[in-house]
Order: C-alpha cells, then sequence, then structure tokens
C-alpha cells in the first residue's frame, strides 16, 4: 500500500496515574475498513479521542499524510477530514434532517433551504438511505439518526470515518444497512475505523483488524490472517490470577433470589439465574450487552414487561426503587457522579441517605447526632480515608467515594446486594478491598449480583458467572471450571452453553 | 395529516385557537369589545412585548435566560429620555442608535458572565437586574423623564398612523416591532449562524463535537437581545414619554411569558420569533382586556399572567410527550413490518 492517510506514532496517553494508551502505534489507510478490537477499558475510546481532537496526547505524534499535526479540537478534526459516529448519534434533536447535516457548513451567509434539502437527500442517496431532509431529528430511529451522521460527515469531505460501536443498539436489519453504508464509503477512499464487540461484523466487513489490549498494540493483521479463536485470546491474554485472590466460597443452599424467563421487551430476553444465600453471582459481558438493564428490572427502576422474581419464595414484582429496597433488595450503581453519590453533599448525609426514615427522630426532626455517629462507624468500618464525615465526598479519591456508596447501601441492611461495576476506575488496593467487603457481605448471609467488565475481577469474585451478550443469557458457568477465554466466546457469541 | 406538520407549526395553529377563543371569551363580557379601538389600544402596546419577547427568546433558544430585560428597558428608556432632554435637536437616527448600542453594552455585560466567566444565566441576570436597576436609580437623581422636556416628534411618533381602514389602524411602533420580529424570525430561520443558536441549545454536547463555538454563540445571542431590548427602551419611552426609575419592572415575567406561551422551549433548541410574538398579542390581550373585564379585580392580572405560563408549558410538556410516543410507536410498527417482510 501507499503512504497511510493517519499514523499514530508511539502513542501514549495518561490520565493523573493512568495510562490509557502505551506506546501506540497504528496506520490508517484510505479505502480500508479497519477494525480495532478489545475488552472494555482497552483503550479503544482513548484512541477515538486522540483522533478527533478531544484528547492530546501525553507523548508521540499524529502523521496525517506524510506530515506530523497537532489536532487541537473537534473543528481542526473536521477540517482535516475526521469525523466519528457513536452508538448514541450526536444530533441536534428538535432540527431537521438537512438542518443537522449543514449545521457546521460555513459557506455563504444565507441558507438556500430547497438547495440545502436536495443537497441532503443527494448526500443520504449517496449511502442508499431513503429519508425525509425535513423530518425533525427527534423523532427519528437510532439508525436513521446515524444515517444523518454519516450525510454530515460526508458533507465536510470526510476522509477518516470513525464508527464506535454504530450497530450496538441497531436491530439487525439496521445493522446490515449500516455495514453497507460502511463498505460502500471504503471503496470511495474514505478510511473507515470500525469499533464493535460483534466478532462476525468485523468478520464481514474489516480489511485489516488491529487488536489492543490494557492500552497496548497487539497486533494488526489483515482480515484473512485472523480467527476469532485467535482473536480473542489476543483480547484476553494477560497474566491472569496475580491480581485477585479467590476467596473461599460461602454458598448455602437457601435460595434469595429466583429470576424465571426475565424480559423487558425490545432490551433483553429470558433472563434465568437462581441467587443463593452466601453467593457472589457475577454477571459478564461487553458493551450492549444489557446486564445493567436486568439490574435496574430487578431494582424497579425500569420494570420487566414479563417473567418472574422470587424474593425468598415469594413472588415479587417492583415497579420502582423503593419498592425493591422495601424487599431488601439494594442497588449500587456504576456511575458514582450521576447516580451514586450527591458529590457536594457531607459524606454523612450521602451515607444516611438511602436510609433517612430510619435518622427521624423526635418532632420528625433528622436526628443529627444519630447520622454523624453512623457514618463514623461505617468510615472506620470500610476504611474510608476521610479525615471528617462532614467532608463533601466530591472531595474524596475514586476508592473512597466507592466505599461512602457501598456505606450508604449497607447501612440498608439489604439481603440481596447488586453491584454495577463496582471497582472501575478506582486502584488496586482499593479494589481489594471493595472485594473483600463483598465477601463479607455475602458471608454474613446476603447474597450478592456483581456486574463487571473485569473478566479477573469476575472469575475471582463470582462463584457463578452469568454471561450475557445483548439481551440474551448465553450460559451461566462455575467460576472454578472456566477460564477467560470461554466467557470471552461467549460474551463475543463464538459459543454457547445451556443454563448450568 | 397531524404527523406531516412540524411541532412547531401545530403549536403556533395552536396558539392562534386561544387566540380567537380568547378574543370570543371577552367579547362576550365586555361591552363594545370588538372594536378598532380594541385592536388600536393593543398593537400599540403589543409593540413593546414583542419587542421584549423576541429578546429573550434569543436567549432562551440557547438554553439560557435573561432576566434584566426590564432593568435594560428602563435604564434605556430614562438615558435616552435625559438624552434628548439635554439636547433636544438630536436626529432621531442618533437618538436610536443611543437606545440600541447601550442595550447592546447591557448585553454584552450579561453575555460576558454567562459565556466567559460560565456563571448560569439565572444567576447572572439575576444580579444584573438589580444591579442595572439600582444604577439607573442612582444616575437619575431622583429625578423622572417628563413629557413636556421631550420633542413633539417622539411623542407623537409611536401613534402615528401609517396606513388606516375604517377605525383600524396601523400605528407606527407597531409596524416597527413586526417589522423586526419579521427580520429576527427570517434571519433565524435563513441565516447560517443563527442556525447554531439553536444548535447549542438543543444539544450543546453535539454542538460542541460539531466544531461550533459555543460561548461566542451564546454571547452574541445576549448582544443582539441587548440590541432588541434598547430598541424597546426608546419606544417606551415615545409611548409613555414620562419615565421613572420603576420603568419596565416586571418585564421579565412578561417577556418569559410571551416566549413560552408562544411555544419556545424553556430548555432552548425550538421556537419560532413568530410563536413569541403571538404569545406577546395573548399576554398583553388577556393584561388589557382583564382591566376592562369587572367580575375580576384589576390585582388578579398578575396571578392570570402566572397561571397562563403555568398552563401553558404544562400543556405544551404533555402534549409533546404523547405526540412523541405516539410518533415513537408509529415508527416501530413501520419497523416492525419491515422486519416481517424481510424474515422468511
Amino acid at each position: 500500500m501507499c503512504e497511510p492517510l493517519l499514523r499514530l506514532e508511539n502513542v501514549t496517553k495518561r490520565f493523573g496515574m493512568t495510562t490509557a494508551l502505551q506506546d501506540m502505534s497504528l496506520d490508517i489507510f484510505s479505502g480500508e475498513v479497519h477494525a480495532i478490537v478489545g475488552e472494555n477499558g482497552a483503550g479503544k475510546s482513548t484512541i477515538i479521542k486522540i483522533m478527533t481532537g478531544i484528547h492530546q496526547t501525553t507523548e508521540g505524534r499524529l502523521v496525517i499524510d506524510g506530515t506530523a499535526r497537532n489536532i487541537s479540537g473537534a473543528r481542526a478534526a473536521r477540517d482535516i477530514g475526521i469525523a466519528a459516529i457513536y452508538q448514541e448519534p450526536m444530533v441536534f434533536p428538535d432540527l431537521d434532517v438537512a438542518e443537522n447535516i449543514f449545521i457546521s457548513a460555513r459557506s455563504g451567509w444565507f441558507l438556500n433551504q430547497a438547495q440545502l434539502h436536495a443537497e441532503a437527500q443527494r448526500l443520504l442517496g449517496r449511502i442508499g438511505i431513503a429519508l425525509d431532509s425535513s423530518s425533525i431529528a427527534s423523532g427519528l430511529t437510532l439508525a436513521a439518526q446515524q444515517a444523518v451522521e454519516i450525510a454530515r460527515a460526508l458533507s465536510q469531505d470526510v476522509r477518516i470515518l470513525i464508527m464506535d460501536e454504530p450497530t450496538a443498539s441497531l436491530s439487525a436489519h439496521e445493522a446490515k444497512q449500516l455495514r453497507k453504508v460502511a463498505r460502500t464509503l471504503a471503496e470511495e477512499g474514505v478510511a473507515v475505523i470500525y469499533i464493535s464487540h460483534r466478532l462476525e461484523e468485523i468478520f464481514d466487513i474489516a480489511d485489516r483488524v488491529t487488536v489492543i489490549r490494557d492500552g497496548i498494540h497487539i497486533s494488526t493483521r489483515p482480515i484473512g490472517d485472523v480467527t476469532s479463536e485467535g482473536m480473542v485470546s489476543e483480547m484476553v491474554g494477560r497474566d491472569v490470577g496475580n491480581y485477585f485472590v479467590k476467596a473461599p466460597s460461602t454458598v448455602t443452599s437457601n435460595s434469595l433470589l429466583r429470576v424465571e424467563h426475565l424480559t423487558r421487551e425490545g432490551i433483553f430476553s429470558d433472563i434465568s439465574f437462581d441467587l443463593m444465600q452466601g453467593e457472589v453471582l457475577c454477571m459478564a459481558g461487553l458493551v450492549g450487552a444489557r446486564r445493567t438493564d436486568v439490574a435496574l428490572a430487578l431494582f424497579g427502576i425500569n420494570p420487566s414487561s414479563s417473567g418472574q422474581i422470587f424474593y425468598k419464595g415469594r413472588q415479587i414484582n417492583p415497579s420502582c426503587a423503593r419498592e425493591a429496597m422495601d424487599a431488601g433488595i439494594a442497588y449500587v450503581s456504576e456511575d458514582r457522579r450521576k447516580l451514586g453519590l450527591a458529590m457536594p453533599m457531607s459524606l454523612r448525609s450521602n451515607v444516611s441517605l438511602a436510609t433517612l426514615r430510619s435518622f427521624v427522630g423526635r418532632w420528625g426532626f433528622l436526628d443529627q447526632s444519630l447520622e454523624r455517629m453512623t457514618a463514623l462507624e461505617y468510615r472506620d468500618r470500610l476504611n474510608i480515608r476521610a479525615p471528617d464525615v462532614e467532608l463533601s465526598v466530591g472531595m474524596l479519591s475514586g476508592g473512597n467515594q466507592q466505599k461512602t456508596m457501598l456505606a450508604k447501601w449497607l447501612r440498608m441492611k439489604p439481603d440481596v446486594l447488586i453491584f454495577d461495576e463496582p471497582t472501575r476506575g478506582i486502584d488496586i488496593g482499593a479494589k481489594a478491598e471493595v472485594h473483600a467487603l463483598i465477601r463479607e457481605f455475602v458471608a454474613n448471609g446476603g447474597g450478592a449480583i456483581v456486574i463487571s467488565s473485569d473478566l479477573p475481577e469476575v472469575l475471582a469474585m463470582g462463584d457463578r458467572i452469568l454471561v450475557m451478550r445483548e439481551g440474551r443469557q448465553m450460559g451461566i458457568v462455575n467460576s472454578t471450571e472456566t477460564g477467560q477465554e470461554t466467557i470471552m466466546r461467549l460474551a463475543t457469541g463464538q459459543a454457547s452453553v445451556e443454563a448450568a | 395529516m397531524l404527523h406531516r406538520l412540524s411541532p412547531q407549526t401545530i403549536r403556533i395553529l395552536a396558539l392562534l385557537v386561544v387566540l380567537l377563543l380568547v378574543i370570543l371569551f371577552f367579547s362576550t363580557q365586555v361591552p363594545n369589545y370588538l372594536s378598532g379601538r380594541l385592536f388600536n389600544r393593543v398593537s400599540s402596546s403589543v409593540a413593546i412585548m414583542a419587542l421584549i419577547a423576541t429578546a429573550q427568546t434569543l436567549v432562551i433558544l440557547t438554553r439560557n435566560i435573561d432576566l434584566s430585560i426590564g432593568s435594560v428597558v428602563g435604564f434605556v428608556a430614562f438615558a435616552t429620555g435625559s438624552l434628548i432632554t439635554d439636547n433636544p435637536d438630536l436626529h432621531w437616527t442618533l437618538l436610536v442608535a443611543f437606545s440600541i448600542t447601550l442595550g447592546m453594552f447591557f448585553g454584552m455585560i450579561n453575555g460576558f458572565f454567562v459565556a466567559v466567566a460560565k456563571v448560569p444565566a439565572i444567576i447572572v441576570t439575576l444580579g444584573t437586574l438589580a444591579l442595572f436597576r439600582s444604577v439607573l436609580v442612582e444616575f437619575s437623581d431622583a429625578k423622572s423623564i417628563v413629557t413636556a422636556n421631550l420633542p413633539t416628534w417622539l411623542i407623537n411618533f409611536p401613534n402615528t398612523p401609517l396606513l388606516e381602514i375604517g377605525t383600524l389602524q396601523l400605528r407606527a411602533s407597531f409596524a416597527v416591532a413586526v417589522a423586526v420580529v419579521l427580520v429576527v424570525h427570517i434571519a433565524l430561520s435563513r441565516i447560517r449562524i443563527a442556525r447554531k443558536l439553536y444548535a447549542v441549545g438543543s444539544n450543546p454536547e453535539a454542538a460542541e463535537m460539531a466544531g461550533i463555538n459555543i460561548g461566542l454563540t451564546v454571547f452574541t445571542a445576549f448582544v443582539l437581545s441587548g440590541a432588541l431590548a434598547g430598541l424597546a427602551g426608546f419606544l417606551f419611552l415615545a409611548r409613555f414619554g414620562t419615565i421613572t426609575v420603576v420603568a419596565g419592572l416586571g418585564f421579565e415575567l412578561k417577556s418569559v411569558a410571551a416566549a413560552v406561551v408562544g411555544g419556545v422551549n424553556i430548555f432552548g433548541g425550538s421556537g419560532l420569533v413568530i410563536g413569541a410574538l403571538i404569545g406577546a398579542i395573548l399576554v398583553d390581550l388577556i393584561d388589557s382586556s382583564l382591566v376592562r373585564w369587572h367580575l375580576v379585580s384589576e390585582f388578579w392580572r398578575e396571578a392570570v399572567l402566572g397561571g397562563l405560563i403555568l398552563l401553558a408549558v404544562t400543556m405544551d410538556t404533555l402534549v409533546m410527550r404523547s405526540l412523541a410516543v405516539w410518533r415513537t410507536a408509529r415508527s416501530n410498527s413501520k419497523e416492525d413490518r419491515r422486519a416481517n417482510v424481510q424474515s422468511p
């Protein structure tokens, strides 16, 4: 091939203490569909953000058309001809299709509506999408919104189109159509960078595949030289076992939670499992596996449309968080900032937030000294490093915030605790502490469901592992009898086992 | 049929129906309600309302709000009045230019704090609402502008009939306001950079990704809004002649009411200036009709205005939500049909 259109040369990106990308080198040629695969957190998003100017490299450089360039922001990326579309389309919901396509066009002062709509139709026609250019974007399907984004990129003479999990929220038919669009663009000379967890898609459209793992480039090969087994083992193939110590199992034979054929129309379907007292059940899967949606259904936030939930043998049907909490189910969210903690509020008020009722004292006032004592107790028990409980939690480190969130829910004394990515973004020491807390919780008679994308963690923590893929249960495996590759094969749909 | 119309068009049509209903209602309650005088009276007071509603709309579109607009109108009216009192021979173009420039200056102050210092607009303009008014009190030195000191051309300007059909008059101030609204309306739909106002309010994140300078866009919105408020200040002076330090008090409520009643989304991104104009007419019509309706005390006018805002926004939210649900259902059933055709 000739000179690459875009080359990453020894790019390193650090965020504070964590290294997201390490010495990454990559060539992108025009006219190719270049797939990038890796586990959650492998560094794919960071690569995209560097290419689109959202992040700057810490070390290394970007070479475009043979000259080193600095992509300083979204505008600079657009001028070079780099555009990205995401799983969640970035459209302007109040504007119509044509307005969305030409939002950042810069020629001319006045808009000629007729000409804009004609041009919009031409661009949509070029990618083979039939769409009325005067429809308002908020009424469009996700697939149509993505088409609008692609047309916008085309209107800006895109040369590198990054597609980040573009098909994760689409139906099979829509996904196929989108891949066709990607192929068409590549044939016209656009370099398409395609990121997907669906390995069969990659075999369908990619010319070359790059595997990255933990921010490091593992391999780049023509698609013909790649097998799905090889790809999966490269994605997970790190040293296992040294990170986490497997704790002795405390599983009993008392069922705490029994879920039968749980379905939420269009989101997930036919999820069935048993959670025993003393058990840690991990849920593994890739982006778009819908694990969080199952958790939210159990917690009553987004109730299921069919199927049954039995809690200690009694059928429950939580339709809001309060009902689930009253039954004894708690959910620790993955999004600390948005859903987990009230950042400006103190450690004390965060710990008492889920159980405020029990702090109401005489005359209906909150008993602040009881709140304070409770917060101090949990701070010491959970080893939250904060000099005082009046400190706002926004000032604590990620690990300590995570533990504060656990304290809030542990105070509720639930029987079933659902942890959603409990160790994401916290350091290894704090991870071990969180693991120990979860173990302690189940050893004292609780049951835990842990959603995690960290496979070594899943294997170390879980007694059993439920693997999901795109809203379907791919199987439940026993953690002592399985390895990372088995889970990855289930999660990518390369294999399936019947529920254990 | 309904699904072909844009939500905005549906809103405008609904507003016109409501406007008609209000007129019908008052015509049964107030004797001699339907007359040329009603139109003339409403048209001259609506001129100022239409301008401040338009000014407010520009800011709301970007997901911001301008609560200082009443203070700006009052300040500009007073300052313009002092200027012409001291220099009676000043040419009218200079006087208008002075009003607009002063308004823009206030807009720049608001815009600076919101767009550059990134302070929430509601806080910034709440502060400048008090600040501008206090400066006016200081500047006025406890004096008022009085009609006697103003040149006759200025006093006569607002009520000069440009066109007369029977008892209906097209008065100059109304003509100016409608012309401005039309120009802004056309500019918003036809000028490329104006589209950025909508984009920034509709999805700031996507706007940033599309390379739009959000700060500059918001700043521009405040400056343009200030210019329109300045022009409103000029009309205010011409209409009332007597200007005290309380001029323009309460305009923030009226301008926001007119805009949201006119279908401008308070969370930015959607709304038409024409809608704001109709909203202004509706608000002003109800306001001035209540004075003549003996069943209800005049003191209830504010309450009616407040109630109207609540009603308009609640209705809007409910209707738009069910419209969205209905449309999603429609497109889903279409999708299903397509999928059924695909599968063997």
